[in-house]
């Protein structure tokens, strides 16, 4: 196992989106090794339910629960509200308000509405990390971008697009 | 809910296969084509935010054209979706430096 920075706090909550992302591009793994993750119950119930699926998005959310004694999961008292977002997202809302770390997502709805309230990032932030870590190359990680955008079934969307012109114009 | 009447023809053929498949279904008429039109007007929108978004983050379209088209607000949500994934990446960076400095 690789050298975690800080075991016994929390660096990134992740929702759901977060791990599928990851996980969809074999990337998790290195990245419970790395940071200290934390989530809600409610995001593992998520998950439960899409590992009852055979197909690739329940394959994953397989691999992705085999993993869950690299990770945190904590409930937390939902004192904050936050309009227009499921109970689910409301629940990383206040957990990732109380950590004071950012919240890794790839839901756009809810890095919307959450704006000016905490922290977030897309799960595309680990290409930058292991980037710039000396962990992978751009050129692999350009092709974890496709993979995922593939898998994630992102199309052409913002978030593809605007990672891979940030990606590209890294010098190495 | 609010709702407003629309008044559109449709021709002796189409009511005909609608009530083929209402009568098959056993729902009523008017629900099965208010569903389906809700359903497809959803389907349809999607599509086309997402190749109206495509062409935002494409910059060949700018954020005032895209507001001209769907209005100001999906037009902010696109430009700040845009930031967060400019900004993802630069942040992962940030980190990525610090990472590799605690671990030399």
């Amino acid at each position: 196992m690789e050298e975690n920075l800080s075991r016994n706090s929390t660096d990134f909550v992740f929702d759901t989106s977060a791990f599928l992302s990851l996980e969809s591009v074999n990337l998790l793994e290195q990245v419970l090794n790395t940071f200290s993750i934390t989530t809600t119950p409610s995001v593992i119930k998520e998950l439960e339910d899409f590992a009852q699926h055979e197909d690739t998005l329940g394959n994953i959310a397989q691999r992705i629960l085999l993993l869950v004694k690299l990770f945190r999961v904590e409930e937390h008292p939902k004192t904050l509200v936050l309009h227009y977002v499921s109970q689910t997202d409301e629940e990383l809302y206040n957990l990732t308000y109380t950590k004071n770390v950012p919240l890794i997502t790839d839901d756009t709805k809810l890095v919307y509405h959450t704006k000016d309230k905490i922290r977030r990032a897309f799960s595309t932030i680990f290409l930058g990390i292991f980037v710039d870590a000396g962990r992978m190359t751009k050129r692999e990680a350009l092709n974890k971008l496709e993979l995922m955008r593939d898998i994630r079934n992102w199309q052409d969307n913002i978030i593809y697009l605007s990672s891979k012109e940030e990606l590209n114009n890294i010098k190495e | 809910m609010q709702t407003e009447q629309l008044n559109i023809r449709i021709s002796e053929d189409l009511v005909h296969d609608i009530d083929v498949v209402t009568n098959l279904l056993k729902i009523n008429r008017s629900e099965w084509i208010k569903t389906k039109l809700a359903e497809e007007a959803q389907k349809e929108k999607k599509r086309l935010l997402i190749e109206l978004s495509t062409l935002y983050a494409k910059g060949m379209i700018t954020k005032q054209q895209v507001q001209e088209l769907v209005g100001k607000e999906i037009a902010e949500e696109m430009e700040f979706i845009k930031q967060t994934a400019i900004e993802s990446i630069s942040m992962g960076r940030e980190y990525g430096r610090k990472l590799k400095q605690k671990l030399n």
